[in-house]
């Protein structure tokens, strides 16, 4: 049972936290936050060259095929050191369907560009609607009247990295009722992208498909797997973004606790009192138990498991991320309310990372609706 | 509520007359846009203009020198009726923390000067309380005022100094005397922010606005005849402005009309089916369960306030409202978060001021939940930290 890096994965955080601290000072997280690309192009040649871009992906299309603990270091780092570049948009998220896809003629031509820091991805698959279901899909790809041709039609909400991506890849149902995704240029007649930066300065965007015509052959599955590998894609990429929120966490933690020893009123650091003592113990344990269901749910991918242990990470990380992150505000006081500190922007990092791909309540539900299947299946 | 008498049924619809007419529209604007305690500050200090002119701006105050004259309850009324036409919050420094403390402890001549600015809104008084180093302690505030014949001389630095950048006037806590405990060295001065040597810096908040403001001063004169009590007693002054604040809190009529707007928000079609976040019972349950938290405060309040009136001093009880509100407020903010869930998450702060001509994403009321959300964190670190209120309340329970 592995419930941290393994020694191969350790080193290569290691080598990735120096590489954050180096290139990512919090001056440099405001100037991205505030820039009008909202991350660095020079930052992501570096991802390219460090390989960060090919971890998951096979090596016949250039990447390195590791297993998803080191992408879960590379989050941690990137959560710690407030990394705004769209590595789980492209990578993880499209990437990852991508590479999952039926339709081979187009991943073996798009991700060792991917990999290669040639080319950005993004998946649009929220929709208003859907509240964190993948699955509750409103959009269409109806036929059209030129050859085999495909119309999307919908609207798809906060797809991270929809501001800097080449290609998108959406979600949408087809004719006969099944999900499938399909491909698409960014600059594709029909199609709008309003640009968003989120509260934590990540960038997004709303996207708007009105009859964007398409041919056949950019559908990525064939035989209405869409679906299932739609949700092991999310299940993979949440649990990559959780290892994105406990590095946000630990750091606040850390930060707190720097705090609280320097910071000086009534004559002694306010460490001293003892219920800024217990919300400290409070936190920790929040960050740890957050942590032992990530390694959980690591544990088990690729089992039928997965799904359930991911949702319980998810909701984990909702209220665990939400907690630390509102009391490192409360430990600093004023200062905490501002720019003037990073603590703030972990707090709304961990914030919008709740609310993305389904929040706690969404999770609690899939949970619960789950569990009331199984006993019905047992009875 | 019980059937109101035929008294408070007069004086709501008196209210309601005047509001329905005399707000513009910039002014709901801004009262829509309010994303924190601290409304925008140009619209809000028009409305109080307005309200003087009515002779409503100060119901907290003695009748001879500007209140109203209302009982516990018409203010109640008042503050409801407000809410409900959705005119921005009055800001309180000038009527709530500046007012008070020169009625109380200034010389007839101070009065004459001071007060009709601050109930006019001619004049924007900030509070210069808290220091880098001076904050939940505030009695180790070290911006010293230095005697100089008719004039103090005064050098250090204030900071969350709320729309320092706005103010033309400052009432702060200085340091006349280190000798004996730090309280005994303190003393409350009036300045203007326009006399030489002040400098002010905004400081940018988590929803990316300046609100507070760093405030130094070098070699600033300050005549002594702007001193509010005697030197060194300016601790006793502050305190009796906190004592004034006490009751007459209305969070209730704040948070009731707000969580009917949040259960109808979430009853919105989410799309063509009709589907809506209300549909989900958790939900239900936790607007519920927020419902519960909201009542206990309107009804705690109305408690206190009617104690009140029997001269009861508040005591214990201000520093449980102070935390029972914001905690509340803090709650609501979360679940009006969970609620709005993916269109709340772009932060639109240009799209926000008041006055902007940029559309932004998705429904104005939606933008505004992610900056109140991180806004209402403030609400258990000012005034008094919740912190410090709860052991405010277990001394005095304990001591009883
Ligand atoms: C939005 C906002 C507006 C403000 N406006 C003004 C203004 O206009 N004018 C002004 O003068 N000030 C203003 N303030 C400042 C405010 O009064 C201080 O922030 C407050 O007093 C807390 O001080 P601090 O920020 O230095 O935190 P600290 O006092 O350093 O507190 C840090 C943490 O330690 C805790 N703590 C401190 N002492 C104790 C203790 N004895 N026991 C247990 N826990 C403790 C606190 O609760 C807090 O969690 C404003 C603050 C905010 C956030």
């Amino acid at each position: 049972m592995q419930y941290q890096y393994n020694e191969e994965q350790s080193q290569f955080k290691d080598m990735l936290r120096k590489f954050v601290q180096d290139k990512y000072g919090y001056d440099c997280h405001l100037a991205l936050c505030k820039s009008e690309q909202g991350y660095s192009e020079e930052h992501w040649q570096q991802f390219a060259e460090l390989g960060l871009l090919g971890l998951p992906f096979s090596e016949n299309v250039g990447g390195l095929g590791v297993d998803s603990g080191f992408l879960m270091a590379i989050a941690e780092e990137f959560g710690r050191g407030l990394v705004l570049e769209p590595y789980i948009a492209t990578v993880v998220l499209a990437g990852g369907l991508l590479a999952k896809a039926d339709n081979s003629d187009l991943s073996n031509v798009l991700l060792p560009k991917l990999v290669a820091g040639d080319l950005k991805l993004c998946l649009a698959w929220e929709e208003r609607a859907s509240r964190g279901n993948p699955l509750d899909v409103n959009a269409t790809a109806t036929r059209s009247h030129i050859g085999d041709n495909l119309l999307i039609n919908g609207e798809k909400c906060v797809v991270l990295g929809a501001s800097s991506a080449d290609k998108l890849i959406v979600t949408a149902v087809a004719e006969d009722g099944g999900l499938n995704a399909y491909l698409i240029d960014c600059d594709a007649v029909g199609l709008h992208v309003q640009a968003q930066t989120l509260a934590d300065g990540q960038r997004a965007g709303q996207i708007r498909f009105c009859n964007v015509e398409i041919s056949a052959d950019a559908a990525l599955f064939s035989d209405g797997k869409a679906a299932a590998t739609l949700q092991e894609t999310l299940h993979e990429a949440l649990l990559v973004m959780a290892a994105d929120g406990l590095g946000a966490m630990d750091q606040l933690l850390a930060l707190s606790l720097d705090y609280c020893k320097t910071r000086q009123q009534f004559g002694v650091p306010i460490a001293t009192f003892q219920t800024l003592q217990h919300r400290l113990s409070d936190m920790m344990i929040a960050c740890e138990k957050t942590r032992s269901l990530l390694w959980a749910a690591f544990q088990v991918q690729g089992s039928s498991e997965f799904g359930e242990r991911v949702a319980m990470l998810k909701a984990q990380i909702g209220s665990a991320g939400r907690y630390v992150g509102q009391q490192a505000v409360q430990l600093h006081g004023g200062i905490g309310m501002t720019e003037e500190l990073s603590v703030g922007a972990y707090f709304k990092r961990l914030t919008v990372l709740d609310l993305l791909c389904g929040n706690r309540d969404y999770q609690l539900n899939y949970l619960a609706q789950r569990q009331t299947q199984l006993t019905v299946d047992a009875a | 509520m019980l059937i109101e008498d035929q008294h408070s049924v007069e004086f709501r619809a008196e209210i309601r007359a005047f509001l329905d007419v005399a707000p513009s529209e910039e002014i709901l604007e801004a009262g829509r846009k309010t994303t924190s305690v601290f409304a925008p500050f140009k619209e809000t200090m028009a409305w109080h203009k307005i309200l003087f002119r009515q002779g409503w701006v100060a119901p907290t105050w003695p009748l001879e020198y500007g209140g109203t004259g209302w009982t516990v309850e018409q203010r109640y009324i008042f503050a409801e009726e407000c809410n409900r036409r959705g005119v921005p919050p009055l800001l309180p420094q000038n009527l709530q923390m500046v007012g008070p403390a020169v009625l109380g402890f200034g010389t007839q001549e101070q009065k004459e000067e001071f007060l009709p600015g601050m109930l006019s809104g001619e004049d924007f008084w900030c509070q210069g309380y808290s220091e880098p180093g001076a904050g939940s302690d505030l009695a180790a505030l070290k911006c010293r005022a230095d005697s100089d014949g008719d004039d103090y001389i005064l050098n250090g630095s204030k900071t969350w100094t709320t729309y320092g950048h706005h103010a033309n006037k400052m009432f702060a806590l200085v340091r006349t005397s280190s000798a004996g405990k730090p309280q005994a060295g303190i003393t409350f001065l009036l300045l203007d922010m326009n006399f030489p040597g002040i400098e002010v810096r905004p400081i940018v908040g988590l929803d990316g606005c300046p609100e507070q403001c760093e405030v130094f001063f070098s070699d600033v004169r300050v005549p002594k005849r702007n001193r509010i009590g005697e030197e060194n007693k300016g601790w006793n002054v502050a305190k009796y402005v906190l004592e004034f604040e006490r009751g007459g809190s209305s969070f209730g009529a704040w948070l009731v009309p707000a969580l009917e707007k949040l259960r109808a928000r979430s009853s919105l079609a989410l799309d063509d089916s009709g589907r809506s976040v209300a549909d989900d019972v958790h939900i239900q349950r936790r607007l519920t369960e927020l419902e519960i938290d909201v009542r206990a405060v309107e009804h705690t309040e109305k408690r206190v306030n009617a104690n009140l009136k029997h001269g009861e001093n508040p005591g214990p009880m201000a520093s449980l409202l102070k935390i029972i509100s914001s905690e509340v407020m803090q709650k609501f903010s979360e679940l009006q978060l969970d609620i709005v869930g993916l269109d709340a998450l772009p932060l639109q702060t240009a799209a926000l001021a008041v006055g902007s001509d940029i559309a932004g994403f998705g429904e104005e009321s939606d933008m505004l939940v992610m900056p109140y959300y991180l806004n209402t964190r403030a609400a258990s670190i000012y005034a008094g930290s919740n912190e410090v209120q709860r052991s405010l309340l277990a001394k005095a329970i304990l001591a009883s």
